[in-house]
């Protein structure tokens, strides 16, 4: 592939953006893996849990207080239903062992040899 | 092809008028329809899915072929749009495909463990798809953390039921992922706590986690998009996979506690002391042919991250490549479609009567 002549402007916003990427990458990726930095980082990300969960046990409380069902009521409900799933995923396979009329889809023979 | 400056800014304004044209295009059609070779749902018990794809010729070989999925991502990254999806190729090719996938965890999976994922999850499809088959054993194609969930199965006990196991861009060398080592810290990241307040490790954090991995990508990938909406392939292909890097995954919470204090901080895969369930992982029980493949390229899985593996396993049959391309044209798009499918099938083709 011939270089674009260096006339063309267009080509060489592109090779710019290019080159741009590999400095971003590069240096971005080194300073984003400096301790210093990571543990900025984790320490936000720390601070925002800590708001999460103060404000998941308030909601809790807020909404056992209007008789309303909480996240965790949720969850437990789904809890029992995903045990209903399971329980019927496991009916239906025995109701398909046990359907012997049931015609199976057909197979395709398993008789193939490489270069065929 | 001309080049005069006069014929450039020409063509260069041609491009502009279609960018505009098409611009409004973009941003007003759906997205590309992908994953959509027809296939059945064999289970969907939580984040597990396991597919079994329609054969699409008379005849195949007679061992079945499971792709693993990564725990971050979709599996649709094997099957994007015809043409361009490994899945269909593998059954023009001849084999018995079938796919475990993930859907994201729900708050009520947050205990799920790895011996879930390995021994249930990984260990559940391959007994469901040799039921399915009426085969004895099975081939396994495993994609990063789902190379490592397949090896983790594999060495933790001796599998006569494995015939064939490939692995692409699997990390082994944990600490050599440097900048994951950076940012999960023992010292600043507390993951007991973020586990146990939030139940998951969220996908927004996840995806942050890749996307600072190549800082100017996105930016980048943007501004050539914009410089390339004249283009209807490349505004195809950016769609496709930027939906895909987009659609990361929630993990189930103990997972990610297991995941980052054995694997991340422990180092426990390559030190030789990791465990499942209580029950140790040996490499060496591998001894089916085995394959991997990586990519040169690859910023999330390093070359000396994964180097590795190919050592520890006991096959005396094994094979490692390195392919041009990164960690996801390994598997998927034009890259992949003229390097690691037809390596793949040359291998695997012979090793599947």
């Amino acid at each position: 592939m011939s270089s674009p002549p260096p006339s063309d402007p267009f080509a060489l916003f592109r090779n710019w953006v290019s080159e741009w990427e590999k400095l971003v990458n590069q240096h971005g990726a080194e300073l984003l893996a400096k301790p210093e930095v990571a543990q900025a980082m984790q320490q936000v990300s720390s601070a925002k849990l800590q708001v999460q969960a103060a404000s998941d046990a308030q909601m809790a409380k807020l909404l056992g207080a209007a008789n309303l069902p909480s996240k965790a009521d949720i969850e437990a409900l789904g809890t029992r239903l995903a045990g209903i799933e399971a329980t019927l995923a496991r009916i239906e396979v025995q109701l398909r062992g046990s359907a012997g009329a049931q015609p199976r889809k057909p197979k395709p023979a398993r008789t193939r040899k490489p270069g065929d | 092809m001309a080049s005069s400056p006069l014929a450039l800014a020409a063509a260069e304004f041609e491009r502009m008028i279609q960018r505009n044209l098409k611009g409004l295009d973009y941003f007003a059609s759906p997205a590309p329809v992908l994953g959509a070779s027809p296939k059945d749902v064999l289970i969907a018990q939580g984040p597990w899915r396991l597919y079994h794809y329609h054969p699409r010729v008379d005849e195949v070989y007679r061992a079945p072929v499971i792709l693993v999925m990564a725990t971050t991502n979709r599996g649709y990254i094997f099957d994007m749009v015809p043409g361009q999806s490994l899945v269909e190729f593998l059954l023009d090719r001849g084999y018995d495909v079938y796919m475990v996938d993930w859907e994201a965890p729900r708050r009520e999976d947050s205990n799920l463990t790895m011996r879930n994922y390995v021994e249930d999850f990984v260990g559940g499809s391959v007994a469901r798809v040799r039921e399915e088959s009426d085969e004895p054993d099975v081939s396994i194609l495993g994609y990063c953390m789902g190379g490592v969930l397949s090896v983790l199965w594999a060495g933790l006990a001796p599998r006569p039921e494995l015939k064939n196991l490939a692995v692409f861009t699997t990390p082994i060398d944990f600490k050599a992922m440097k900048q994951f080592q950076a940012w999960s810290d023992q010292r600043y990241f507390d993951v007991d706590r973020l586990v146990d307040t939030l139940g998951q490790a969220p996908a927004d954090m996840l995806f942050s986690a890749f996307d600072m991995l190549r800082p100017g990508a996105r930016v980048a990938a943007n501004v050539r998009l914009f410089d390339n909406l004249w283009n209807d392939e490349f505004v195809k292909g950016h769609r496709m996979f930027d939906r895909w890097s987009s659609d990361v995954l929630p993990l189930a919470g103990e997972y990610f506690r297991e995941t980052t204090k054995q694997l991340v901080w422990d180092n426990a895969l390559m030190k030789g002391t990791m465990t499942v369930g209580g029950r140790a992982v040996d490499l060496a029980n591998i001894t089916c042919p085995f394959l991997h493949a990586t990519a040169e390229h690859d910023h999330i899985v390093t070359t000396e991250a994964s180097a590795p593996l190919i050592e520890m396993v006991g096959s005396a049959d094994k094979e490692q490549v390195v392919l041009k391309g990164g960690h996801v044209s390994l598997v998927a798009g034009p890259n992949a479609v003229k390097r690691l499918w037809p390596k793949l099938d040359d291998w695997l083709g012979e090793k599947s009567v």
